[in-house]
């Protein structure tokens, strides 16, 4: 290694260890102060922003560290920052949400750690350093989901808990599956081991198939998906909003080197076709009858997943397409969190009907909510309209008519739920139960985000340039 | 080509949504000044499009007033306008229509003033944007984002059932348009494969070449998109209730541009990309065409509704002008795109006439009103004339275009245009009908003893549309010149026959359609070439 590359090695590794620090910070501040406000919620916002800001970019160079635990390339260099935003936001946004809730030192550790979790997940050269990655990442949210002690969200915690369980369950299985017959846990070693062209070891195979069921838990494609809307709905909405936006992004990218290790055989082409079919048909169907309109979101999450797994058939076009589609999603999943954040009084949560008549009490809240639920839709000129266009070009590209125009059905039958949230916001003028104040961290969050919606949609060459230099594997 | 004319048509299109951001920023309670300021604003862009009208060439058949700027280079997505003859027409419907419609809802909308005419401007950058757009992708942008507004404008300030109406205009549209974008993809992925390069460029869409099979299906994805938006007989259940429940403006605009775009796209985009298939698809547009005429008239005569019947009468006159434009002979094709200004005319006309009295009685039963002559002499003259023009009267606008579609096709399809003929009469007896039963005989009502006759805002906005239905009844040879080389590139377009399409278009009858500035032409040949080395 050379001594640049060291430096920038020794640059990238401070990210991490400041993430731990800042989190420690964050624990502590109100156990020896004796308060419990925000402070720890600035001290993550404030050394997300700083290690954003400072973020060291090697451009197009691949660093194996310590043995091949961990890998810096292009990839890290896009994602990583994407989580540390994402941290960023679910942060500003808690700092509305969790204003004079108890245990914010707890909750702000949590989540730093759950972000240091992704991080070390996408970075990953081997299974076992994935294994640790998800592991911290699933402690830390099952802890958070259930971080109000409150019923639902000690049900949303309990859930998550047995389920993900089941789900790290088949990972292990999977891992050693795959370790027993290939004799190897680094990534890239795997790939070789699996010479194209021959079948795999039956052994082998299950042991992908157990490991592709395993992230399909974490990024809840269907069947794995019975967890999601009740955990969406139990967490704080911040936590909901970091899980639909972050947390499936890392499961997502995961799930694509997993694809691209056995692109090979024709028979896990299939799993995921499968996978993303019904995925799309049903996340989007079960979507339509939702009345509490966080579960609507998380069967919006559902789908579109779906939607971002479609993009792997595209190849590197198609993974290109993914990532910008991650990002775009989640400003605007974040985004739409953050609007139930704004509005949420108590346990009940907030019904699609409980918006009736907000365009008229907050309009800047409604015409926000608009930008993120028409960017969901996938109505240009906004962001999600371009995601899903990429996507589903990479895909025609690798020859799934089918799959996209299944897709592409399926997000006009998403308009229908879609709309319904403009319906009541817009349409409806009862008097509505619920009075917000959003505060000013929240206008900020809401403000960024509607414009990032909005930027990318209409100027959207810039980020799909970074995710291409990002697409290389 | 100068300054002002290279950038004519961006700021034609772009002006009023730049319109709409400026109203967001008045203070809400300012009504009168937000009313004077969309209205100003859509006649400026009237005015502005005179320029656009009078400036162009009309014996050159290529593309006029260009733009051709990068977009998303990355897949040869570019920012490209320009306009042909009938896209002309299109624009100045629509640049003209736009003011009128403002106008009409100065007294009728009292609710979020200020959001209502943002989205009527933002609606015609949407309109515009379509009828300009020589990008394919960027016409899909037009297309899809012209949704929201629409969608808003029907259900927030529509009738009693405004949120099925709008959903369900929402949802139709979509259904048919996603479908659409899958095949324009495909075609880019095409044209990627036999030249080399993406591009989504209009003229490189009518060069890729495919087999008929394929042509088949991605004719059938473009047509169902614009079938519905036409709307053609199974597809039309969306419009009754959009334009029952929609606010006057809202209903000028559907009926008098809206449903234009779903012609414009089989004149534009589907036909000339796949002849082929447009042939064989013909007979069972002109034949839905026609179901819709003779099914369009018999319903709008049983409805007791006046909206819904003008609703219903859209529909018959739509299937009109689609026999017109499947009938791919020149005379018929002149006929649909005069027939589509008048159809805009006649039926905006109509629309606005209802709001009228819609403003004075609420209602619009035809039951309850009857022996209007009296009080509203003026209303009641203007409305025969407007009454007569859509019946198809000599020496209104709407006979021109009828006789030319109907002669024109008769040539193509004899019995289909028999039966069209048919419709036509019919419309007569429905409309002719309800004139009676409004205008004349007792007054039924005391209420309508003493309705006011029209005001000076009323007659400001009906007597500019009387005098373009007098005027083209009477001398349409400008604007059938306009469009005669447009037509007429549309119909050699359409002649290309399969073994041209399978074989290549590069060098066949779209010279007309290719604009040399914009896309220097190559042969078919030449790219497969360039395809292979590159492999």
């Amino acid at each position: 290694m050379n001594p640049e590359m060291a430096i920038y090695a020794g640059q990238s590794l401070a990210i991490p260890l400041t993430l731990v620090l800042a989190g420690l910070t964050a624990l502590f501040i109100p156990i020896i102060t004796r308060r419990d406000d925000s402070t720890p919620g600035l001290v993550i916002l404030t050394s997300s922003l700083i290690l954003l800001t400072f973020f060291p970019s090697s451009g197009t160079a691949f660093i194996s560290m310590f043995s091949g635990a961990l890998t810096l390339s292009p990839f890290t260099n896009y994602l990583w920052p994407f989580f540390l935003a994402a941290l960023a936001f679910t942060a500003l946004i808690s700092l509305h949400a969790r204003d004079g809730k108890p245990g914010s030192g707890e909750y702000y550790f949590l989540l730093s750690m759950a972000a240091l979790g992704l991080i070390f997940m996408v970075s990953a050269g081997e299974l076992l350093t994935i294994f640790i990655a998800v592991e911290l990442l699933s402690v830390c949210l099952y802890a958070l989901a259930a971080i109000n002690r409150s019923p639902t969200g000690a049900e949303a915690g309990y859930k998550y808990f047995l389920l993900g369980s089941f789900g790290t369950g088949m990972l292990v299985m999977g891992f050693a599956l795959v370790y027993g017959t290939t004799g190897t846990l680094n990534l890239d070693a795997i790939k070789l081991a699996l010479a194209p062209g021959l079948p795999f070891h039956p052994l082998t195979s299950a042991g992908f198939i157990f490991l592709i069921a395993g992230f399909s838990f974490k990024v809840a494609l269907v069947p794995f998906h019975m967890w999601v809307p009740d955990v969406y709905e139990g967490s704080p909405t911040p936590v909901s909003a970091f899980m639909g936006a972050a947390v499936k992004a890392g499961g997502i990218v995961v799930l694509y080197r997993l694809f691209a290790i056995t692109a090979g055989a024709p028979q896990f082409r299939e799993i995921f076709w499968a996978l993303a079919v019904i995925t799309m048909v049903l996340g989007n169907l079960m979507a339509l009858p939702q009345h509490n309109l966080k579960r609507l979101l998380a069967y919006s999450s559902v789908s579109h997943a779906g939607y971002i797994v479609t993009g792997f058939f595209g190849g590197s076009e198609g993974l290109k397409a993914a990532l910008f589609y991650l990002v775009v999603y989640a400003a605007a999943t974040i985004g739409a969190f953050a609007v139930v954040a704004a509005l949420e009084k108590d346990e009940r949560g907030v019904m699609v009907k409980d918006l009736a008549g907000l365009s008229g009490r907050h309009p800047y809240l409604a015409a926000a909510m608009t930008l993120f639920i028409l960017s969901l839709a996938g109505i240009p000129p906004l962001a999600g309209f371009f995601g899903k266009f990429y996507v589903f070009t990479a895909a025609l590209r690798g020859g799934c008519t089918w799959l996209v125009v299944i897709a592409l059905l399926m997000s006009a039958v998403s308009a229908y739920y879609y709309l319904r949230v403009l319906v009541a916001m817009y349409m409806e003028h009862e008097p509505a139960a619920l009075e917000a104040a959003p505060s000013r961290a929240m206008g900020l969050a809401l403000s960024l985000l509607a414009l990032i919606v909005t930027a990318l949609g209409i100027f959207s060459g810039p980020l799909l340039r970074l995710a291409q230099s990002a697409a290389i594997f | 080509m100068n300054f002002i004319d290279a950038n004519l048509l961006t700021v034609i299109i772009m002006l009023p949504l730049a319109g709409a951001l400026a109203l967001l920023l008045v203070p809400k309670g300012k009504t009168a000044l937000i009313k004077n300021m969309a209205f100003g604003l859509s006649a400026a862009v009237f005015i502005i499009s005179l320029r656009l009208y009078f400036g162009f060439d009309e014996t050159n058949a290529a593309m006029q007033f260009t733009v051709d700027k990068p977009w998303l280079p990355d897949w040869g997505i570019n920012y490209r306008l320009g306009v042909d003859g009938i896209s002309l027409l299109m624009l100045m419907l629509t640049t003209f229509l736009t003011p009128l419609a403002i106008l009409a809802s100065f007294d009728y909308i009292q609710e979020h003033q200020k959001a209502f005419y943002a989205g009527l401007l933002a609606l015609q950058t949407g309109m515009l944007g379509v009828f300009a757009a020589l990008d394919v992708f960027l016409f899909y942008v037009f297309w899809e984002a012209m949704l929201i507004p629409m969608y808003f404008l029907i259900g927030v300030w529509g009738g009693p059932k405004r949120i099925y109406a709008a959903l369900k205009f929402f949802i139709y549209t979509m259904l048919g348009s996603v479908l659409m974008l899958a095949a324009i993809i495909f075609i880019c992925l095409a044209h990627k494969e036999q030249f080399g390069t993406y591009s989504f460029s209009l003229f490189d869409f009518y060069r890729t070449a495919f087999d008929l099979k394929t042509q088949l299906w991605l004719f059938a994805a473009f047509a169902l998109a614009f079938a519905i938006k036409v709307p053609l007989v199974p597809f039309h259940t969306w419009l009754p209730d959009a334009h029952v429940e929609a606010p006057t403006a809202g209903s000028v605009l559907l009926a008098g541009v809206l449903l234009k775009m779903g012609v414009y796209g089989y004149l534009r985009f589907a036909v000339p990309m796949f002849p082929a298939a447009a042939q064989s698809f013909a007979p069972w547009l002109a034949g839905l065409g026609v179901i819709g005429v003779i099914y369009g008239s018999l319903v709008a005569w049983s409805q007791p509704d006046m909206k819904k019947m003008v609703a219903y009468s859209s529909v018959a006159h739509m299937g009109v002008i689609v026999l017109g434009i499947s009938a791919f002979e020149p005379a018929a094709v002149s006929g649909a795109v005069l027939q589509m200004v008048n159809h805009g005319l006649s039926t905006g006309a109509l629309f606005l006439l209802v709001g009228v009295l819609y403003e004075r009685r609420h209602t619009r039963m035809i039951e309850d009103y009857g022996g209007l002559a009296k009080a509203m002499p003026g209303f009641s003259a203007i409305f025969m004339i407007v009454m007569l023009s859509s019946v198809g009267l000599p020496g209104l606008n709407g006979f021109v275009g009828e006789f030319l579609i109907l002669f024109g096709s008769f040539r193509t399809y004899p019995w289909l245009a028999a039966a069209a003929v048919l419709g036509v009469i019919l419309s007569a007896v429905y409309m002719l009908g309800m004139y009676q039963r409004v205008v004349f005989g007792p007054v039924r009502h005391e209420e309508n003893r003493h309705l006011p006759d029209l005001s000076v805002r009323e007659w400001g906005y009906l007597l500019p549309l009387l005098a373009f239905i007098i005027f083209i009844g009477v001398y349409p040879a400008p604007f059938l010149r306009k469009t005669d080389a447009a037509v007429k590139a549309y119909v050699s377009a359409a002649a290309r026959q399969q073994d041209s399409a399978a074989e290549g278009q590069g060098s066949a009858a779209d010279s007309s359609l290719t604009n040399k500035n914009v896309n220097p032409p190559h042969s078919y040949k030449a790219g497969r070439r360039a395809a292979k080395e590159r492999r």
